[in-house]
């Protein structure tokens, strides 16, 4: 292999790395949003669709994490990281505040990762390539479950629609930025056969996405097609120095379950 | 508004009753059922509300009609 080569090679390792952790972080991330409204949703049903979806999203990150073990620590990504370490989309720091908030990165949040994943279905790193079908068949349903929130909670008088909107908007833009900036790192992802988009084009598949959703409550999803990138860290694809909650992440880890850790 | 859940393991297989939920409107019970009866690998699944099942005879009720004439 030239020096040339070599080094792409590695440029290529440490860009897949980068991106599989961004997506495993935030499926756990995400999953723990989801369980917090197992119990105290509005109605059962909607509580046992928050259990079904965490659970696919805490499997979909398992599977994703182990996709690392030859490049890193398994364990101690699962069980060993401090909150600055995590990559998860910025909007899962902190638990949702109210119903409003979970119907918004359910319908949002959950969609943003298939777009993303979407562009992973034909990869030239194989091992992401055969496991992307599987997560994305899986989780069909929960967008699905977002949508059908967002429409009754936008049908449902002026404050609902009003607070809706407001957590809508407070989702949007970090989730926007989460694609991130058309770099040469987002090039080299794509030239080199990883993800079939990235950056603004990824962004703008999303918006397209859920422009029909945004419009029942007349947010123009162009307004969100240029975000500010403005102290944006692109390896972590969030805000440099951020980190999510310390209690949150304490649960993620199990630190109260060290005990029943097996080898 | 109360939905009757329909499924089947296999094509050709007859729909068979698996259960209701509670939804307010048709999309929300296409995503209840999905996830409440996901415990297994269904090959098709289908929702109605109940109030639409027309319903042919009930023999409990004839029974009990043939009690009354008798």
């Amino acid at each position: 292999m030239s020096q040339t080569a070599a080094a792409s090679a590695v440029v290529h390792e440490s860009a897949v790395h980068d991106l599989v952790l961004c997506l495993a972080d935030s499926k756990r991330l995400l999953g723990m949003r989801y369980a917090e409204w197992i119990l105290g949703a509005p109605e059962l049903e909607t509580g046992i669709a928050c259990a079904s979806m965490a659970q696919d999203e805490w499997g979909h990150g398992r599977l994703l994490y182990a996709l690392l073990k030859d490049v890193t620590d398994v364990d101690r990504l699962e069980h060993g990281r401090e909150p600055h370490e995590y990559r998860n989309i910025e909007v899962l720091d902190r638990p949702t505040a109210d119903w409003f908030g979970v119907v918004a990165i359910n319908a949002l949040v959950d969609q943003a990762i298939t777009v993303q994943l979407e562009a992973l279905t034909d990869s030239s790193y194989a091992p992401l390539k055969q496991r992307v079908a599987k997560l994305i068949e899986e989780e069909r349903f929960h967008s699905a479950h977002g949508a059908a929130w967002l429409r009754r909670l936008a049908a449902a008088g002026d404050e609902s629609r009003e607070r809706l909107k407001a957590a809508v908007k407070d989702v949007l833009a970090p989730v926007t930025r989460w694609f991130g900036p058309d770099t040469d790192a987002a090039r080299a992802l794509v030239d080199s056969g990883v993800a079939a988009a990235s950056g603004s084009a990824l962004r703008a598949r999303y918006l397209e996405c859920v422009a029909p959703l945004l419009e029942q409550f007349g947010v123009d999803a162009a307004s969100f097609a240029n975000p500010d990138f403005g102290g944006f860290d692109e390896t972590t694809r969030r805000t440099a120095g951020s980190a999510p909650d310390a209690t949150t992440i304490a649960r993620i880890r199990g630190d109260k379950n060290r005990m029943f850790l097996m080898d | 508004m109360i939905y009757e859940v329909f499924a089947r393991k296999s094509r050709g297989e007859p729909l068979r009753h698996i259960g209701n939920l509670s939804a307010p409107d048709d999309e929300l019970a296409r995503v209840y059922a999905f996830s409440t009866y996901d415990e297994e690998k269904w090959f098709d699944m289908f929702v109605t509300p109940r109030d639409r099942l027309i319903e042919v005879f009930n023999r409990r009720e004839r029974i009990a009609g043939t009690r009354e004439g008798a």
